[in-house]
């Protein structure tokens, strides 16, 4: 165990020599964790976005084989039929829905069932531009029913008002009382908007009545709670052709078959399936698709968001890679060409313990236990820097990558709206024609801090840092005094 | 104790062998010297008793065993001691800290002992300060003593010197000189020195000349 000894009174010997080495390997050693710790990083940011963007499933009628239906009738018995040919959607059946549910992956669903109706103990809100707005919204229920069908006030009906993309992550949040939960299935409980409260003095237990469009039926609905959304959000939100989205009612999707009719009992227009890891969203369309008729119904996935996520964690983690390449690289050449000067320059030394009868592993491994007392120094060094670069690269990363994001998020809600048009878009808010754009949204709201590069120094970095370290160490050390101790030693000593 | 069998050594080609068909025989209790001209091989053939290279022909013989089969670190680690004309210390220790280091290299018996140690530099002169501080803000015939006593808390038998004086003024190569033989006579070492000093070569019992490639007994 001499050449421990020889190791420590060599490094405090040449002290000089000693700090300049710590130095120049913390250096090193610090741009290589930089990079381990922007990858690392990245890594848990993109496991952490794909968890919380997650993704959906939507079973709803097949559009497109509806089309095709009518059209085909259409050309076939126009003279019989005389009246103008219509898009019969077939609603989702809740049996098929439960199938669909019991699938792996899929953590939760939400029925939607839309339908509108005219206020009648209260007035809707009406606003000039929003008419214009709405002949333009692509209305679900499409040619089964004309504009004139229309009420003022939009019913979504859905499973639980937390399940719908609105409230979990385009800020919608419930001001008053409560939001519509399962339990709520089968009674006339509502939530309105706060603006409606507002202008008609309602609250929390107060009971409103509102007429079908047909103006046949009067139904009672009891407020339970009062809900707010973001300002931004007011014009992207366009109910089924209500004339403002302050008219949209949230209520169960019970209560709104009901309003539809009978035959729409345990139906939906669509249901949203959540699937717990965005990664088997094909997996379970898949799935769900052999489950389903999909002559009558499709199932659609939506990972707008986690795609774009996804793909901008990995530019940050693909730049990270790069730079711990680049920085190891250079870093093992820099130190291997030091540590190779420095044994070359102790030749006489190697000399003089050859001439003692020290082995030459021995020789070795002395150089090899100084240089990993200098790399337990500098690793604390590069640990302690390390931080602080990590956290200014990080920073600069996220702030560049948002701003990228933000342009791909613009562009995958830009084309969809056009894919909406097969889309299932049965009038509802929740419709994917929609949810898409506000997905966009929501995913641009949350993603500042969905994308933030949580820089943290583990010892697990500065394990693999120190591995790194032995590696080019030993590499250089072996490289270095393998050219010198295959030389005899006389000719070490005496040439 | 050891015998030098035909031995012969050239650099580049055979034909301009420095020595050849070398037969020598040394033993302990004795001082060898061998003188010759400048670059006649003398160093060269000392690298080969020292087992610092090996020879192109012959063999080499320490106590009947043949030194390629005891292996030459294992040859110089436990048989054979070197000082040279540059001294050969660790330059980042202290004299105490080259002592105990060989020491520990060639696992003396007195391995560790750091007692017998400074005895052995207090014998030859240092004061215990010197002792500790670096060995180069040493004088080279201090230095050159530092280098004999690392020889002298070693077991091996066999003491191979290079131009051990070389560096000195007068009275440190006599002291030195002294050295040597006591080491041979009084330790029962077999000690070899090469020189080109008439002054050492005349102290010790035998001396060799290396001439046209051959050694022939002087003394
Ligand atoms: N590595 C070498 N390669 C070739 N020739 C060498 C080498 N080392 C020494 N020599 C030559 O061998 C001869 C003997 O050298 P050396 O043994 O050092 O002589 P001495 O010690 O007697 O002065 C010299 O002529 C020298 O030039
Ligand atoms: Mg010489």
């Amino acid at each position: 165990m001499n050449f421990f000894k020889r190791a420590w009174l060599n490094l405090i010997a040449k002290k000089g020599r000693t700090l300049l080495l710590i130095l120049v390997t913390s250096a090193i050693l610090l741009f290589v964790l930089a990079g381990l710790l922007i990858r690392n990083a990245a890594d848990a940011a993109t496991s952490n976005a794909k968890k919380s963007v997650g993704a959906t499933l939507t079973l709803s009628a097949n559009r497109e084989a509806a089309f095709k239906k009518m059209r085909a009738s259409a050309s076939g018995d126009s003279t019989s039929k005389p009246e103008k040919p219509s898009l019969s959607l077939t609603p989702v059946k809740l049996a098929d829905v439960k199938q669909i549910a019991n699938l792996d992956n899929v953590k939760n669903y939400n029925l939607l069932s839309s339908t509108s109706v005219n206020a009648s103990s209260f007035d809707a809100i009406s606003t000039t531009t929003s008419s214009a707005v709405s002949a333009n919204t692509e209305d679900g229920r499409g040619g089964s029913k004309t504009f004139a069908d229309q009420g003022d006030i939009a019913i979504s009906g859905v499973s639980a008002t937390a399940l719908t993309t609105n409230f979990a992550s385009n800020g919608y949040k419930i001001i008053k009382g409560r939001g519509i939960l399962a339990s709520d299935a089968n009674t006339t409980n509502i939530i309105v908007k706060s603006e409606l409260a507002k202008q008609n003095d309602l609250s929390v237990g107060d009971t409103i009545k509102v007429k079908s469009t047909s103006g046949s039926q009067t139904y009672s609905m009891k407020i339970v709670g009062i809900y707010k959304a973001p300002s931004t959000s007011d014009t992207a939100q366009m109910g089924p052709g209500a004339t403002d989205p302050s008219n949209t009612i949230y209520s169960s999707y019970t209560l709104a078959n009901t309003i539809k009719g009978s035959k729409y009992k345990n139906t939906a227009d669509s249901v949203t399936f959540n699937v717990s890891d965005p990664v088997k969203v094909e997996a379970v369309k898949k799935a769900g698709t052999k489950l389903i008729s999909t002559s009558k119904y499709s199932l659609s996935a939506n990972d707008v968001s986690y795609q774009s996520v996804k793909s901008s964690m990995t530019n940050i983690k693909s730049f990270a890679d790069k730079i711990v390449w680049l920085v190891a690289i250079a870093g093992t050449i820099i130190l291997a060409l030091i540590i190779i000067l420095m044994i070359r320059e102790r030749r006489y030394e190697i000399g003089v313990l050859l001439s003692l009868g020290e082995s030459r592993a021995k020789i070795v491994t002395q150089f090899f236990v100084e240089m990993f007392l200098v790399l337990i120094v500098a690793v604390g060094i590069a640990g302690a820097g390390g931080q602080f670069v990590g956290n200014k690269l990080g920073e600069q990363l996220v702030a560049q990558q948002t701003a990228s994001t933000a342009s791909s998020v613009q562009t995958g809600g830009m084309t969809r709206p056009n894919a909406g048009g097969q889309a299932p878009g049965n009038g509802n808010a929740q419709a994917p024609s929609g949810s898409v754009g506000r997905g966009g949204a929501s995913f641009m709201d949350s993603s500042a801090d969905k994308t933030a590069l949580d820089v943290q120094v583990t010892p697990t970095n500065l394990a693999e840092l120190g591995g790194f370290g032995l590696a080019i160490v030993f590499i250089s050390i072996v490289l270095a005094s393998g050219g010198i101790l295959r030389l005899s030693p006389r000719k070490v000593l005496i040439d | 104790m050891l015998e030098l069998k035909q031995i012969g050594y050239w650099y580049d080609r055979e034909e301009n062998s420095l020595f050849k068909n070398v037969d020598l025989t040394f033993e302990t209790g004795h001082s060898y010297a061998i003188v010759g001209q400048s670059g006649s091989g003398k160093t060269t053939l000392l690298s080969l008793i020292a087992g610092l290279e090996k020879p192109k022909a012959g063999e080499i013989i320490l106590n009947g065993q043949l030194l390629s089969q005891i292996g030459l670190t294992k040859y110089r680690q436990k048989k054979v001691s070197i000082v040279f004309q540059s001294y050969n210390l660790l330059t980042y220790m202290s004299p105490l800290n080259n002592l105990l280091t060989a020491m520990a290299v060639t696992k003396s018996t007195h391995e560790g002992d750091k007692t017998y140690a400074r005895e052995m530099l207090r014998k030859l002169g240092l004061t215990d300060e010197q002792m500790t501080k670096n060995v180069q803000r040493l004088s080279g015939g201090q230095q050159q003593r530092v280098a004999i006593a690392r020889t002298m808390c070693c077991d091996a038998k066999l003491v191979v010197a290079d131009e051990p004086t070389g560096n000195l003024d007068e009275e440190n190569t006599q002291e030195v000189i002294q050295l040597f033989q006591t080491i041979a006579h009084e330790q029962d070492r077999c000690v070899i020195i090469v020189t080109h000093e008439p002054d050492v070569a005349a102290a010790c019992d035998y001396s060799y000349r290396l001439a046209h490639h051959e050694f022939a007994l002087e003394k």
